[in-house]
Parts: structure tokens; sequence; C-alpha cells
């Protein structure tokens, strides 16, 4: 069963506005990136029970295309976007400027494209969460993983899981001018970054 | 097109994070996992068996949740074999996962931690382990399949292989 974060309603709208607000600079900087192709949406920020959680997010056990940005500290989390193959190559081509590759291996260009796009909405949501909670967060460079969807949000989970049978998940949807993209962000912040957010947010004028 | 019986039992049971399943033949149990263990419990002659997806290596006394922590997991599918007759001595073990994900440099190296927390629990509860696959830094797909005993994983984009 899902629910709104367990914070009360306060603490669900502040979270909301945090993670839209940074979802509006995630979307400019994507914006930028993609020549004005592609922006992003706050899809929501929820809480899901462990045992849900592949299948609240419809990762089942699909092969996706991902790339991992991993902050590692206490007051930390994984960012994770997600594509299927097809969506994947396609973005990879359009940053390129050329046709989809069709080799069952990505070359290193097309993973050079995925994990600068990463690496761009990353450091746009870092950068919000930096200014909220006054913190020097340094993420780790982005990788490239091709794996199933549920084993990386299993092991993005893992710090969550250490104190908790929830997970919290912000996620954010990708839209091509006015047609939905099956592409997808899946945030998972630390137990010790949700109380960092919490206490920025209650403090907050 | 024929539609199956309402009171059909499930043929496929998708274990979650910290979630135990009872299965008999014909059924199958599988889940996806990461630095997680899929471990199965069965009884080959009786064709029935339980599978546990294990979060964590240790509860630290959270009784909230048996199934997410190996040393309280494996007693938990223990108690639940009992109910069916089935005592320690019967049953077997195979186990799948425990990747240490994220180039191997993921928080605590959890799948580690993992494996071994789940051979501790099992060597206490004097079960034997008949076939494992773990480590590595790659996800695995895992079916337990009720009417053979057999652990098929797949590890993402490589061959499915049979313990």
């Amino acid at each position: 069963m899902n629910k709104q974060y367990d914070g009360g309603d306060e603490m669900q709208s502040a979270l909301d506005e945090l993670f839209a607000s940074a979802t509006h600079e995630a979307s400019a900087a994507m914006c930028r990136w993609t020549n004005g192709l592609i922006t992003v949406t706050l899809d929501q920020v929820r809480e899901i029970a462990l045992e849900e959680v592949g299948e609240e997010l419809h990762v089942g056990d699909e092969l996706f295309t991902m790339v991992v940005l991993t902050i590692g500290s206490e007051v930390g989390g994984n960012l994770i976007l997600l594509f299927d193959e097809f969506n994947g190559r396609q973005l990879a081509a359009s940053l390129l400027k050329r046709e989809p590759g069709t080799e069952l291996e990505w070359s290193e260009l097309e993973q050079s494209a995925l994990t600068e796009t990463g690496n761009i909405l990353g450091c746009a949501y870092i950068n919000a969460i930096t200014r909220l909670i006054g913190a020097d967060l340094m993420p780790s460079a982005p990788y490239f993983i091709q794996d199933y969807g549920a084993s990386v949000i299993e092991q993005a989970a893992m710090t969550q899981a250490l104190t908790s049978d929830r997970l919290l998940v912000c996620q954010i949807g990708f839209r091509r001018k006015e047609q939905q993209l099956d592409w997808r962000m899946v945030f998972v912040p630390t137990r010790g970054m949700q109380e960092a957010m919490h206490r920025s947010l209650l403090a907050a004028p | 097109m024929n539609t199956p019986p309402t009171n059909a039992p499930v043929r496929e049971i998708l274990v979650g994070m910290g979630h135990i399943a009872a299965g008999q033949a014909p059924q199958r149990m599988k889940a996806i996992l990461g630095s997680c263990i899929g471990l199965a419990l069965y009884n080959m002659e009786r064709k029935k068996g339980v599978m546990g997806h294990i979060v964590l290596p240790e509860s630290a006394g959270r009784e909230a949740a048996p199934g997410k922590f190996a040393d309280t997991a494996v007693p938990r599918m223990l108690a639940m074999l009992k109910e069916h007759g089935l005592a320690p001595a019967a049953l077997v073990a195979k186990l799948a996962g425990g990747a240490n994900m994220f180039n191997g440099s993921g928080p605590l190296r959890i799948g580690d931690a993992n494996a071994t927390a789940v051979a501790d629990a099992l060597k206490r509860a004097g079960i034997r382990i008949a076939a494992q696959d773990l480590g590595g830094t790659r996800g695995r797909r895992v079916e337990f399949d009720c009417a053979t005993g057999n652990l098929t994983i797949q590890c993402a984009g490589g061959p499915a292989r049979t313990l």
C-alpha cells in the first residue's frame, strides 16, 4: 500500500515544493542540453513499501539502460535515470545528431551522451538540495549500467532499508513537446538526507 | 479463448523485497535480485517450499518484517514449513544474489554481508546448501520451480542457468 510521505501533510507539501523547484531547474537544464526538445516534469514524491518497489515503479523484470549518480555519504542518495533500449538509443542518437546505433554493444559515444544527460539532470537536483540543506553534496561521476531495473533500485534502496520498511522516492517524467516519453528518473535519498531536508524545510521561513 | 477457473492457484508468485512466499508444485516463485539474497528452502518429496527475498544481514532486535533480515528470515521460513509438517532435516537450500552493484562500491558492500549472514543462519539451523550462485556486480532474475526444485538464474543480458 502506498501513501504520501510519512512526515505529515505539511512535510509532504514542503517536499513537493522542493522537488518541484528542483525539477524546474532540471527541466531548464535539460531543455538547454537537448536544444529545446525535452522537458522534465515532477510525477510524484511518495513512499513505497519495500516489497512493492519493483511493481510500483513498473520496473518488473525488464532490462533497462541506466545512468546512476551516487552521493556516497550519510547525507546522500542515488539518482537513477532509466530508459528502455529503444528510448535510450533514440536519446543518444538525437544528442549525437545521427541515426540510432544498431550494434549490440553501446558505443562509447552513445554511453557518453547518456551519462552526460544523467550528469546534467543529477546536478540540477543536487544543486537545489544543496541550497536547501546548506551542505556540500559530492556526487560520483555518472556511470552507465545495463541491468534489471529492479536490481539497481534495490541496491539504491539499501541505506533506506537499514532503518525503514518504506522507501521515499521522487519520480520524474520526461516529455518531448506534448508527448510523454518512456524515460524515468528515480531519486532515492538516504535517511540522513531525508532528515537534513526535514530540518531545513521546518526551519524555512 | 479459454478462461482459467477462478479458484486456480497462482502459477507464478513474485517475491518482493523482504517478503517470504510459500509454494507447491506446479507453482513457481520468482524474484529480481541485486544485493539481496533469494533463498529457497525446499522439500523434494512433497514438492513444497518457501522463498525469501532477504534484504539485509541483521535485524538487530527488530521484530517487524522478519523476511527482511537474514537472521530472522530463516527461522520464519522454517516455521512456515513446519506448519506443513516439514522439519529442517528434510529440507535443502538453494540461494542466489548478493551482488555488489554500482561498480562494487555500493553502500557497505551489503551483498557480501548478506551472503555470509544467510549461510550462517542456514548453518545454525542445520540446513544443507545444495547450490548457490552469489556475488558479482550484476543483477539476477531467479525463478524457483516447486515441481522440480530447480532454481533458474539469469544475469542481465546473459544466458539462463539452472541450479
